[in-house]
């Protein structure tokens, strides 16, 4: 599902954030991304959702090659994978359904099925009862679990999440960990990065480990 | 779906103009200022214009004659001037009928008349130049070989007029696109400034947009639209202000009005100037938007 062949990454003249990364996910695979602060996880991720160019190297996703793709044609890889922030990005003056909603009038889909699309997911996350409220009224973990429904609004085939957990506490980092494992059965293939090694071991899933922009451990190759 | 779209479309942009604030009102404000001064210009052109094609639609050469010019002369004198090219037309004024037309325009001010005894006014004739010898030169030319004529007394022609309003038309031309230029450059770059903020205070959403997979020309379409929008609106406004204007001061002058947009002596600008100066406010502000979209919007 995701490929990259020999990915380098260099930003300016000599600042090097991936060398030489070479990758292989398969369809439906649950992947950690792990390493330490400036390792090269969100570079990576980026470049997989073609918010970066790599200096050199290929990236394929779902027989695309990323590297190659013409600008026009980047929304369309971008509806087949979904983004989620340590951060989430929601915009706390909308409220959470509003907040989905965005997505589903951006990629034209109908008023009645975009309804049914929010009540459905919203549910899936356990927060159809908080439709109606602004995301500065929620907890971390709720505000969370918001963005994993907003990235699923367009039915990702890749789910890319960059430190989802990074602001939660444990027992809300295991609920939003539980949720992308749900995701994932159903389908979805999932790259995480994140730095908490202790979540990585409890989930026993491939890992792949980066530091100083190598790959230095792959559990799954 | 293509309604909804559109809808949706429309909902963004008025949204954006209400959060707009003091910025989309200055971005109006320069394209109203912008199209009056324009506006101003082409009305002030529009007007000249007009009293150029009226004077040379009825321009007249006068020729007077000498008192002692006999019948025969004078007969002779007319076949001699309507063989001249540039000559449309003549027409015979006797001393007796210049009279009656002086007395008629002088209407209300008789008792200049008085004391005047002997009809002091000379006989005339009126002719009508074609168009293609309406020049300086040609008049010139004309009027000298007339002045050789037996029996003319003085030959008159309002040519030097004619040559400054059209002078005076073109300097308006010429300014008109300077000011235009300028003032157009300010505008757009106002409207730039104010598409930035909007862009600015929407990056959350827009980065959201980008990373769903919406078109570039979703992400673009409320911006550009929004400039349009302010400049039309800005036009709209100078158009308001500049009709106004007009108004006040042909009722000033005193001249009637004859139809909504034409007045006595004046005119207004046209249906087809007047959405040709919507169209210019409404370009000033999308290419505003333009600018600020392809510079800051990297979507």
């Amino acid at each position: 599902m995701i490929q990259l062949f020999r990915v380098h990454k260099t930003f300016g003249k000599d600042v090097e954030a991936l060398a030489d990364v070479s990758l292989d996910i398969r369809k439906g695979e649950f992947v950690f991304l792990t390493g330490g602060s400036g390792a090269g996880k969100t570079t990576l991720l980026r470049l997989i959702f073609r918010d970066l160019l790599p200096t050199s190297g290929q990236i394929l996703v779902a027989g695309r090659n990323v590297v190659r793709l013409p600008k026009r044609e980047v929304p369309a890889l971008r509806r087949m994978v979904g983004v989620i922030f340590q951060d989430c990005k929601l915009l706390m003056e909308r409220t959470v359904a509003e907040n989905l909603h965005l997505v589903a009038r951006a990629l034209g889909t109908p008023e009645a099925a975009a309804r049914r699309k929010i009540g459905y997911l919203l549910r899936q996350v356990g927060l159809l009862h908080r439709a109606s409220e602004i995301p500065y009224r929620l907890s971390g973990g709720e505000q969370q679990r918001v963005a994993i429904a907003r990235a699923l609004m367009n039915d990702p085939l890749i789910l890319l999440a960059d430190e989802p957990t990074g602001n939660l506490d444990a027992e809300l980092a295991a609920d939003v960990i539980r949720l992308l494992r749900e995701v994932n059965a159903r389908g979805t293939t999932i790259l995480l990065a994140t730095h908490n090694a202790t979540l990585v071991k409890e989930q026993a899933k491939r890992t792949v480990m980066l530091k100083a922009g190598r790959v230095v451990g792959d559990s799954g190759a | 779906m293509r309604v909804t779209r559109l809808w949706n479309l429309l909902g963004d942009t008025l949204g954006n103009l209400r959060r707009g604030g003091w910025g989309g009102l200055a971005a109006v404000g320069a394209i109203t200022v912008s199209s009056l001064i324009l506006g101003c210009l082409w009305l002030l052109t529009v007007n000249l214009q007009a009293i150029l094609s009226d004077w040379k639609a009825q321009f007249a050469v006068v020729v007077f004659l000498r008192e002692d010019i006999t019948a025969t002369q004078r007969e002779l004198l007319r076949r001699r001037v309507q063989a001249e090219t540039a000559v449309a037309a003549v027409q015979y004024t006797s001393k007796e009928e210049a009279l009656t037309l002086f007395k008629r325009d002088l209407r209300g001010q008789a008792s200049l008349l008085e004391g005047l005894g002997e009809n002091p006014l000379p006989a005339s004739f009126q002719l009508r130049i074609r168009e293609e010898h309406q020049t300086g030169p040609a008049m010139r030319v004309l009027g000298a070989s007339l002045e050789r004529l037996e029996g003319v007394e003085e030959v008159l022609y309002a040519q030097e007029w004619v040559d400054q309003i059209g002078r005076l038309v073109s300097v308006l031309q010429v300014a008109g696109w300077a000011v235009g230029i300028i003032l157009g450059g300010a505008a757009v770059f106002i409207v730039a400034n104010t598409i930035r903020l909007a862009v600015y205070a929407r990056a959350d959403e827009i980065e959201i947009l980008r990373l769903v997979g919406a078109s570039r020309a979703y992400i673009r379409a409320p911006f550009i639209l929004e400039g349009l929008f302010q400049g039309l609106l800005g036009a709209t406004l100078a158009l308001l202000l500049l009709f106004a204007g007009y108004r006040f001061i042909a009722w000033r002058l005193g001249l009637a009005p004859v139809g909504l947009l034409a007045l006595g002596a004046g005119r207004f600008l046209d249906p087809l100037q007047v959405s040709g100066l919507l169209a210019a406010g409404a370009v000033l502000g999308g290419m505003g938007s333009l600018l600020s979209v392809r510079r800051f919007l990297k979507a």
